[in-house]
C-alpha cells in the first residue's frame, strides 16, 4: 500500500502529498473513463438538441405565412379523356390564378415559379441530368400572405378552383407540424439523455467518494480528532473529485469535438436546404463549454455532500 | 480545566467499562494513569480527547461543558489537545516530516514555520536523518517517536499519551519523559497512561488508578505523604 512505482521503497518523494492517500486509490482510472464517456455522450446529445432546434426554427420561420398553389399538368387527364394539357395551357391558367389572387387584400405577393426554378426544386429527387423538356410541368405559384387565416385560405382556394378545378393549395402546415413535432421529440429525448447522463455521473462520483471515505475512515477520523475543520477534510475529497472529473471531461469533450468535426465534414457535403449545417452558434458553444464546468461543479458538490454526511456521524 | 462528573461509558449494549468517573485536572498538572490491562485507560483517554462521547455524566473541557455542544464547536477544543495513541495511528503514505507537520497544517501555519519547527523537533527526538522515510519501514520505537513528536509539535494545552514508552528502550524512554516534563513546566497539562512503575517512581507525579471501572485519584499532597512514608520519614 505504501510502496508505489517511481518511488524509492519507503522514501517519500519531495512532493507534498494529500493528507489522505486519495490519488492512490484503485478505481480512479475507471472513474475518469466513465466520466469521459458520459461527457462525450452529453456533449453529442446536447449538440444534437441544439442542431434540431436551429433546424426547426429555420423551417418554421422560412415557411410561415407562405403557401404554394399548384396547377397540376395532368389536370385534363380525368376531365378531357386523357388529353394532356399542354405546358402553354398550364402556364396561362397559372398566370390567370396569380393575377386574380394578387388582388386579395391578405396577399402580400404571388410569384409564379419559372421552369428553371421548378427544375431546381425537383432535381434533388430526379437528378441534375434529367431533361425536363418532355416532362409535363405543373404550374407553381409561391404566395406570401400578410397573415394566415382559414377564411383567406378558403377564399384563395375557391379563386384558384374557379379557374382550374384541379388546382391545389399547399400550406406546408401539415408536414411542417409533423417535422416540428419530430424535432421537438428528438430534442426532448436529447434532454432526457443528458439528464440521465448527469444522474449517472452523480451516482458514480458519490459511490466512489463513499467507498474512498470507507477505505480511509481511520485517517479521516484521525484528522477530525486532531481538530481539522470539516472544510479541511471535505476540500481534499473535493479536490480529488474535481481532478478526476476534469481529466474525464477533457478526454470526453475532445472526443466529442473530433466526432462533431467529422460529422460537420460529412454533412457539409450534402449542402441541402432542408438540413442546416452541423454548425453551432456562439450560445451553443458557451453551453457546451459550460457542460464540463457543470460536471466539475456537480462532482465537487457531490463529494462535499457525501463527506459531510459521513463526518456528521463522527463524535 | 478538565472536569468529569459521574461519567459512565459503555460500548454498545455491553456492561459499563467506566462507572462514576469523577475528577478534575488543574491547569499545568501532570498525572500518570495506571491500572491493570483492560481497566479502561484507553477508554478514559478516548473520552478526554473527545474521541467518544460518554454514555452518561458531565464533561467540562477548558471551562466549556461539552455535553450539549455541537460537534463543530468541539474543533477548537480538539486543536488544543495533543494525543499519542497507543497504536500511534500514523499516516502510512506520509513521510515522517509530513506526519509530524500534520497538526500545524491543520492549524494553517505558514510553511516556513512548519519547516523550521518540524525539523528541529525531529532532530531532538533523534529522527533528524529520517525526515523523508515512510513510517511502515521504521521500527516500533521510531514510529512511537514520530507519534510523540506529532502530539507535541503544536504545543497543546493538554497532552495525552497512551503507553508512550512501551516500545522504547529505557534510555530514549526517559529522554521523552523529560520532553513531557519540559512541556509541563511550560504550562501543558499532561496525562500519561503507563504500566512502567520505574517511570512513575522516577518522575513522581500523582497517579490516577483505574480499577474495576472506577477511578481513584491521588492528590499531590497524598502523593507526597505516600512517598515520604515509603522513604521512612514518618
Ligand atoms: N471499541 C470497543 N468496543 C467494545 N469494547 C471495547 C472497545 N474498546 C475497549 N473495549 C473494552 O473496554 C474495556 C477497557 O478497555 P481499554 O480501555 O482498552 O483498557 P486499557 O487501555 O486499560 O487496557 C475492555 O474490556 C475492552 O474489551
Ligand atoms: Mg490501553
Amino acid at each position: 500500500m505504501f510502496v508505489q512505482k517511481d518511488r524509492k521503497l519507503g522514501v517519500a518523494d519531495g512532493k507534498r502529498q494529500y493528507d489522505l492517500p486519495l490519488n492512490r486509490d484503485e478505481g480512479s482510472g475507471f472513474l475518469i473513463l466513465l466520466i469521459a464517456l458520459m461527457t462525450f455522450l452529453a456533449v453529442l446529445a446536447l449538440s444534437a438538441s441544439f442542431v434540431l432546434r436551429t433546424m426547426g426554427d429555420r423551417w418554421s420561420s422560412g415557411l410561415e405565412n407562405k403557401l404554394t398553389i399548384e396547377v397540376p399538368a395532368e389536370s385534363a387527364n380525368e376531365t378531357h379523356d386523357g388529353i394532356v394539357i399542354s405546358n402553354e395551357n398550364v402556364k396561362s391558367l397559372t398566370q390567370e390564378i396569380a393575377e386574380k389572387i394578387r388582388h386579395h387584400p391578405a396577399v402580400k405577393s404571388a410569384d409564379i415559379l419559372s421552369d428553371s426554378e421548378i427544375q431546381d426544386l425537383i432535381s434533388p429527387w430526379l437528378g441534375e441530368d434529367v431533361s425536363l423538356i418532355d416532362v409535363p410541368m405543373p404550374g407553381l405559384i409561391s404566395v406570401q400572405l400578410q397573415v394566415t387565416t382559414p377564411e383567406t385560405l378558403h377564399a384563395l382556394e375557391k379563386a384558384a378552383r374557379d379557374i382550374s378545378p384541379t388546382a391545389r393549395l399547399d400550406t406546408h402546415e401539415t408536414w411542417l407540424n409533423d417535422l416540428l413535432r419530430f424535432t421537438g421529440a428528438m430534442q426532448f429525448a436529447a434532454l432526457i439523455i443528458t439528464l440521465i447522463i448527469g444522474a449517472t455521473t452523480f451516482t458514480a462520483v458519490a459511490g466512489a467518494i463513499r467507498s474512498r471515505m470507507a477505505v480511509h475512515k481511520d485517517e479521516v477520523e484521525l484528522l477530525h480528532l486532531m481538530g481539522a475543520k470539516d472544510d479541511y477534510i471535505t476540500s481534499q475529497f473535493q479536490r480529488h473529485a474535481l481532478t478526476l472529473t476534469l481529466q474525464g471531461c477533457v478526454v470526453g469533450v475532445l472526443g466529442a469535438g473530433i466526432v462533431m468535426v467529422l460529422i460537420g465534414l460529412i454533412s457539409g457535403d450534402t449542402g441541402g436546404a432542408l438540413i442546416p449545417d452541423f454548425r453551432l452558434g456562439i450560445v451553443h458553444m458557451i453551453a457546451l463549454f459550460l457542460l464540463p464546468v457543470a460536471a466539475c461543479g456537480i462532482s465537487a458538490l457531490t463529494a462535499r455532500h457525501t463527506v459531510l454526511r459521513v463526518l456528521a456521524g463522527m463524535p | 480545566m478538565i472536569k468529569f462528573e459521574n461519567v459512565g461509558l459503555r460500548y454498545g449494549i455491553g456492561p459499563e467499562v467506566l462507572s462514576d468517573i469523577s475528577f478534575a485536572l488543574e491547569p499545568g498538572s501532570f498525572h500518570f494513569l495506571t491500572g491493570p490491562s483492560g481497566a479502561g485507560k484507553t477508554s478514559l483517554m478516548n473520552l478526554i480527547y473527545l474521541g467518544r462521547r460518554p454514555t452518561r455524566g458531565l464533561v467540562t473541557m477548558f471551562g466549556q461543558s461539552i455535553n450539549d455542544l455541537d460537534r463543530r464547536k468541539l474543533t477548537p477544543i480538539r486543536q488544543r489537545i495533543g494525543v499519542v495513541f497507543q497504536d500511534f495511528r500514523l499516516m502510512n503514505h506520509l513521510s515522517t516530516f509530513d506526519n509530524v507537520a500534520l497538526p500545524l497544517r491543520i492549524l494553517g501555519r505558514p510553511e516556513t514555520e512548519i519547516q523550521n519547527n518540524v525539523n528541529e523537533l525531529l532532530e531532538w527526538v533523534g529522527l533528524g536523518g529520517k525526515t523523508n522515510v515512510l513510517p511502515p519501514t521504521m521500527s516500533g520505537g521510531e514510529q512511537q517517536r514520530i507519534a510523540i513528536a506529532r502530539a507535541v509539535i503544536a504545543r497543546p494545552r493538554l497532552l495525552l499519551a497512551d503507553e508512550p514508552t512501551g516500545n522504547l528502550d529505557d534510555d530514549i524512554g526517559f529522554r521523552l519523559m523529560n520532553l513531557f516534563d519540559q512541556l509541563n513546566r511550560m504550562g501543558t497539562t499532561i496525562v500519561i497512561a503507563t504500566h512502567n512503575q520505574a517511570v512513575i517512581d522516577k518522575l513522581g507525579h500523582p497517579r490516577m488508578v483505574l480499577e474495576g471501572g472506577r477511578l481513584n485519584i491521588e492528590s499531590t499532597a497524598q502523593k507526597n505523604w505516600i512517598q515520604k512514608k515509603i522513604q521512612g520519614v514518618f
